[in-house]
């Protein structure tokens, strides 16, 4: 007699995904490999940048005597993230020439003396090194941050030096909480695309979903067990991460944002298992699904602000890689992890999570090939 | 004896135009060993994939205990037990693993230690497919048509590759699945295979069913046509005297 087709759906998916799981974590070359790059990246860059980025190098000239023009400098002395050092002009450039320094200031003759109209408007001038800009702009924000609560200052109250010194001191963020949501990312979509796409081909190829057809159980109950594998997957590759990042170098992840930040990993998860959904169900053997598999990664890799921020790029480049499905996952994380963002608070990369796993579905429904 | 198997004018035709299978009629009795012969690209696979339920039929009808395998192919597949050609299992998965694999893909509740004992594979349970000769991979193969105790089970050459010891054991194997009452329906290549394991065989040729008769039948239909061997039979064959030199042991 037939079986209830629930119950024997539960069981196959059951029995497909416990199997699934001893498949994964007995292939330890794969599992190595899946977990490698990322924290190979992460410890490197984070022992890279652990001391260098937690100040950024400011060297000041002063050629105004105003008292304004001291308080200024007093100030930028007081904030911790900066090493400020008072130099002669020629100093200056040849210290940021040489990089040794992230950025140089100089306080113009006419600073903070007072005219007829009251405090004279002169620009304080930076220069920061465009072959180094990640400390460079940094640093360049902060200062001008600093600036901007001075001139608030002057228009509103005479309290020049607190207000500016606790107004830059609320974050101290430094480059592995940048770097690590976008290790997060990659995992997730190396573990999507091509972990999803090379197995289901090898299945394909040697003929197993063949066998698995000869019995009762619907294949998509093997595509099931095989989402929900990578699922589980993701969440402990994402643990395994943070716990590095929050060892090792101190990364920051409020424990009330856990559970945006899995949430978010594992709706990445599910984009870009549809992404190697597509290209396993087109592809006939791992010759065709290689090249097509790292034409969708290896862009992304270096596109979707991972390594870097994206707002280094040409304008129009920024806003186009603003649309990769990597980069909704990088900044959403980077958004919940560092500013302690909800989900709704990155509804927009939610947003773009959200279409891009609708598309490339529709994309994996429609190439779907069994055989 | 009721047929357990009913294939009507079954044909295949795939995309391109090629006829690979031309309307082929023939019922398979309850419990008999029935075999499909005939030379490669005959269209042997085609026709068991069809009445398995694997490959889309083009016209005409199979159905196995009285069920149309292309309405309820779900049902069928539930019924019977399908050995494929090239057996292929999930890697880094042990022997019971997989059978408990099987188990729950049936939502059965067979136990795997004994299904390795029939097909005396007990001591490799611990063992992955990969670790497998040839003719182990074979019993291994059809000891998971098995779980869940069909009614009928299909092999597709199952004995092709193998050594004459193993190909003698696989023969005793199929044997013992016949006592047990389970249809069998398999091809093979190998004349005297058909001879010593079928009841009753098929000989497909271009798509089409030549041939269906007993073994004896059909010699006895030869030698009718005034056939004269064109060498002197011999009271044995080469293969006896090479299972008697090398004993029957496995040596898998």
């Amino acid at each position: 007699m037939a079986k209830a087709s629930s119950r024997r759906s539960i069981v196959a998916l059951r029995g497909l995904t416990i199997a699934s799981l001893k498949m994964y974590f007995r292939n330890r070359t794969a599992l190595f490999f899946s977990l490698f790059f990322p924290v190979m990246f992460i410890v490197v860059f984070g022992f890279i940048f652990k001391n260098s980025n937690a100040t950024f190098k400011v060297d000041v000239t002063n050629q105004a005597q105003s008292a304004l023009a001291t308080q200024f400098t007093e100030a930028l002395g007081k904030i911790d993230v900066l090493k400020v050092k008072t130099v002669a002009t020629d100093q200056a450039s040849t210290d940021l020439n040489k990089g040794d320094t992230d950025l140089t200031l100089t306080i113009p003759a006419g600073f903070g003396t007072s005219g007829p109209q009251g405090v004279a408007a002169a620009p304080i001038i930076a220069h920061y090194n465009a072959a180094r800009p990640g400390n460079g702009q940094a640093a360049a924000q902060i200062v001008s941050q600093l600036a901007n609560n001075l001139n608030n200052a002057i228009t509103k109250a005479p309290q020049i030096v607190t207000v500016a010194a606790t107004g830059v001191k609320t974050k101290n963020l430094s480059y592995i909480d940048f770097l690590l949501p976008g290790m997060v990312g990659l995992s997730i979509m190396q573990l999507g695309i091509f972990s999803v796409a090379f197995g289901f081909i090898s299945y394909k190829t040697t003929g197993m979903l063949r066998r698995l057809q000869a019995t009762p159980v619907h294949p998509g109950n093997f595509l099931a067990a095989q989402g929900s594998t990578r699922l589980i997957m993701t969440v402990v590759q994402t643990i395994i991460l943070v716990a590095i990042g929050m060892l090792m170098f101190n990364f920051h992840l409020s424990p009330v944002s856990w559970p945006a930040f899995l949430v978010l990993a594992l709706l990445g998860s599910v984009v870009f298992m549809a992404f190697g959904f597509a290209i396993a169900g087109w592809a006939k053997d791992e010759n065709q699904a290689a090249p097509v598999a790292q034409v969708i990664q290896f862009p992304m890799m270096f596109l979707s602000g991972t390594f870097f921020p994206r707002d280094s790029f040409p304008p129009l480049l920024e806003r186009l890689t603003g649309f990769l499905p990597l980069t909704y996952l990088a900044d959403g994380l980077r958004h919940v992890a560092n500013d302690g963002a909800s989900l709704w608070a990155v509804r927009g990369d939610v947003l773009g999570l959200v279409v891009w796993g609708i598309v490339s579905a529709v994309i994996a429904v429609r190439l779907f090939r069994w055989e | 004896m009721s047929h357990i198997l009913e294939v009507t004018d079954l044909r295949k035709t795939y995309a391109d135009g090629f006829e690979a299978v031309k309307g082929i009629s023939f019922g398979v009795k309850k419990g008999e060993v029935f075999g499909i012969l005939g030379p490669n690209g005959a269209g042997k696979t085609t026709t068991l994939e069809m009445i398995e339920g694997l490959r889309p039929i083009t016209a005409g009808k199979a159905t196995i205990d009285g069920l149309d395998v292309a309405k309820n192919p779900y049902a069928v597949k539930e019924r019977v037990g399908i050995q494929l050609q090239s057996s292929a299992f999930f890697p880094n998965l042990k022997l019971v693993e997989l059978l408990q694999l099987f188990n729950d893909l049936y939502a059965e509740t067979s136990d795997p230690m004994e299904l390795l004992r029939e097909v005396e594979l007990e001591e490799k349970a611990n063992a992955q497919a990969k670790e497998l000769s040839g003719g182990q991979r074979q019993r291994f193969s059809i000891a998971t048509t098995l779980v869940n105790k069909p009614i009928c089970i299909f092999l597709d050459e199952p004995t092709t590759g193998l050594d004459p010891q193993a190909r003698r054991n696989l023969w005793d194997l199929i044997a013992a699945i016949k006592q047990r009452g389970t249809t069998v329906i398999l091809t093979t290549h190998y004349m005297e295979e058909a001879q010593v394991l079928c009841d009753r065989i098929a000989i497909m040729d271009e798509g089409k069913i030549i041939a269906l008769d007993t073994p004896d039948n059909l010699i006895q239909q030869l030698l009718g046509r005034g056939f004269k061997p064109h060498t002197k039979v011999q009271a044995a064959t080469l293969e006896d005297v090479f299972i008697d030199l090398t004993g029957k042991e496995l040596r898998d």
